[in-house]
């Protein structure tokens, strides 16, 4: 008994003094960086994580770590390592998971997880312990309301983005090509704020609203409202929607044999998915922001990166923003270091130049890029709204449905 | 926020909503009514067969529709097969599943055990499979959205327009449910089911063999819920976690027609898809939920034995 006593003491012992002296030489080699987030690998929220977001954070990584890790200023490189998990799309999950991050796991940084709802719940979380995060699937004019120090937005917020959309109906209008707009809107946080800055922007450019129907998430059929609008003579469809009723409202309107001039949706035409989905989308106008014909240094480099790794394009509006917060947070990291109050005095002070254009915050909110109207011809979601940004020419009244 | 709230002025009487009542409209509701009625019919048949005859609640009966239609997806987009055909590999299959699943794990659950233990353990069960199916797809097809067009074209029949697919599914549903319904009242074994049903404890003392018909229902009722995802892959998106609503669906049709009853879940499919598709097209998409529900709170009240309970 005693004996083994005694050997247990002496094992005790020779481990204690190898466990730190294990540490010092992992210290010597660079500890990882550790960033924390979660994405929603399950549940509704998946579809958009998985095309706009996860596939932007793991080619980062691979690609920082390829050039021996992130550069921290006075320390050299230090691989990424992510401490993640799968949110099933819970909200309180998240929440909860952050708060993890922050004081158990005690991260380096935060990446932020997919969606508006989503972003606007972990925000408080960020700011409450000081780390500052950029939201590159975030829209809500209510973060500005706010004020969340530490929360950053990359997207065109709700009244910039519809008052592109208003110009370019406008515009359209002028010339005789539409007259009547209808407008549908899914009943979740992304449509409702869209919906109230529609309002607004489309009185001012003297648009004739000729209806205005919502829905809930998860509708599975639209055709009442579609024929609703076709049987009041409506002639541009604006839908303010998300990926699943994105991809219904679609198909019904040429179910229904509907084919206005303008028709126009929202999360998800962007989605090379939905150009192979409706054989090109011939005509079909959505919310954009990106795409590899854009003059930005690294765009085309980005895209063929992102298909060499994921097999699948990025997507044409949130993804290269997805991409051009990491290479933010990289030069921020590589000039302030780990110091995170120095981080957001530098993302509160700087113009970036990203994959995604130049990016400038103003109280949080990314004010560089404009509202975008893009449009799917020949296979390319060109970028057709406003003017200044665009990489082609409108195409109304879109052509008959494929 | 509605200017102009639905502009349907093509004669007829003021319906008191902000809303022309016209023939028209009629029709498109009856018939929106009926292709949504359709689906709903189908699915909660399967699930009727397998609680009303064995109290056994399968949370998993909507994760087989979605592997029905995912089936479906992949046949139609890899080899091209018609996804009418697939019905003839998604049902069979499902069935042989179906009979695989109740010899290997409800069997043995429902042998011998008192009756509220069983309901509580086969929803355990049940909830456990939900899980497995659905991470096994989300393994083989990801989460993307997946979906093909078919019959994408619009029906035009009496001064309205209907969207062809949708009123091949439905048509397609209810065939197969009037079927099955005949099969139960005119089939021995059908016999047996049905009294099976009304009394268990007869029905085993005139030499029914209880776990044989067990195990068929338990494999009919997948191979319907299978059929259904078939049918609604040529509809909707798919994604693996697109059951669980259809569950839902079909237990408040199975609850409104009754526990048991075929006829009654039939009718209830079609009235519910009737009383969504009114609220829809007379107030807003918003109300669709509101509808179905309020439907059951007032039957549950009124009739709690469902409505054509007995």
């Amino acid at each position: 008994m005693n004996v083994r006593r005694r050997q247990f003491l002496k094992a005790a012992a020779v481990s204690a003094a190898v466990v730190p002296l294990l540490r010092t030489r992992a210290r010597a080699q660079a500890k990882p960086i550790r960033i924390g987030y979660t994405m929603s690998a399950t549940g509704p929220y998946a579809v958009g994580a998985g095309i706009t977001q996860a596939p932007n954070y793991t080619l980062w990584q691979d690609q920082v770590n390829a050039q021996g890790g992130l550069a921290v200023k006075g320390e050299g490189r230090r691989m990424i390592e992510f401490v993640s998990i799968d949110d099933r799309s819970e909200i309180e999950t998240a929440v909860r998971f952050y708060e993890k991050l922050a004081t158990d796991d005690k991260v380096d940084l935060l990446l932020p997880p997919w969606g508006s709802a989503m972003n606007f719940a972990i925000a408080p979380v960020a700011g409450k312990y000081g780390y500052p995060m950029i939201g590159p699937t975030a829209i809500s004019g209510k973060f500005k309301e706010l004020a969340l120090p530490y929360f950053y937005t990359m997207l065109v917020q709700p009244a910039p983005q519809m008052q592109a959309v208003a110009a370019m109906l406008k515009d359209a209008r002028d010339q005789g090509k539409i007259k009547k707009v209808a407008v549908a809107y899914v009943n979740d946080l992304f449509g409702i704020e869209l919906n109230a800055a529609t309002g607004p922007a489309f009185r001012a450019a003297g648009l004739d609203v000729v209806d205005t129907k919502s829905y809930p998430l998860g509708a599975k059929d639209l055709s009442p409202v579609l024929k609703g609008f076709k049987d009041a003579g409506a002639d541009a469809f604006v839908g303010l929607t998300y990926p699943p009723d994105n991809i219904l409202v679609t198909s019904q309107a040429k179910e229904v044999d509907w084919n206005p001039a303008v028709f126009f949706t929202g999360v998800g035409t962007a989605f090379p998915f939905y150009r192979d989905r409706f054989k090109g989308a011939e005509g079909v106008m959505g919310i954009a922001g990106w795409n590899p014909k854009v003059k930005y240094a690294g765009a085309k480099e980005y895209f063929d990166a992102h298909v060499r790794k994921h097999q699948k394009e990025p997507d044409r509006w949130a993804s290269a923003f997805a991409y051009a917060s990491l290479q933010i947070l990289e030069r921020c990291v590589g000039e302030a270091g780990l110091d995170r109050p120095k981080i957001k005095a530098m993302l509160d002070a700087t113009e970036f130049q990203t994959v995604a254009g130049p990016i400038k915050f103003a109280k949080g909110e990314n004010v560089a890029t404009p509202g975008i109207v893009g449009q799917w011809q020949k296979n390319e979601f060109e970028l057709v709204w406003p003017k200044a940004a665009a990489t082609g020419a409108a195409v109304v009244p879109k052509p008959a449905w494929a | 926020m509605a200017q102009g709230g639905g502009d349907r002025s093509r004669g007829g009487a003021q319906a008191g909503l902000g809303v022309t009542l016209s023939p028209t409209l009629l029709l498109d509701v009856v018939i929106g009514g009926f292709t949504t009625g359709g689906i709903y019919a189908l699915v909660a048949l399967g699930l009727n067969l397998q609680y009303g005859l064995m109290r056994v609640l399968n949370v998993a009966h909507g994760e087989f529709l979605m592997l029905g239609a995912y089936v479906t997806f992949s046949l139609h987009t890899g080899w091209g097969v018609n996804p009418l055909l697939t019905l003839l590999i998604t049902g069979p299959t499902a069935f042989a599943v179906g009979l695989a699943l109740h010899r290997l794990l409800y069997a043995p659950l429902l042998a011998g055990e008192a009756a509220e233990s069983l309901e509580s353990r086969s929803l355990l069960l049940s909830f456990g499979l939900m899980f497995v199916l659905q991470n096994a797809a989300l393994l083989i097809w990801s989460a993307d959205l997946k979906g093909y067009s078919y019959l994408a074209i619009p029906l035009r029949w009496l001064g309205t327009v209907f969207p062809a697919n949708r009123v091949l599914a439905a048509a397609i549903a209810l065939a197969l449910g009037v079927a099955f319904y005949v099969y139960l009242r005119y089939s021995l074994t059908g016999k047996a089911v049905r009294a099976l049903m009304q009394e268990p404890e007869g029905a085993q003392l005139v030499g029914i063999q209880t776990s044989r018909i067990h195990g068929l229902c338990f494999g009919a009722g997948l191979a319907m819920s299978a059929v259904t995802g078939s049918l609604v892959s040529m509809l909707f998106e798919l994604t693996p976690f697109m059951g669980l609503p259809y569950t839902v669906t079909a237990l408040v049709v199975v609850i409104l027609g009754g526990l048991g009853n075929m006829v009654g879940c039939l009718m209830a499919g079609l009235l519910l898809g009737l009383v969504e598709t009114a609220g829809v097209y007379l107030a807003s998409s918003d109300i669709r939920l509101i509808s179905s529900y309020a439907v059951l709170s007032l039957i549950l009240v009124l009739k709690p034995s469902g409505l054509f309970g007995r």
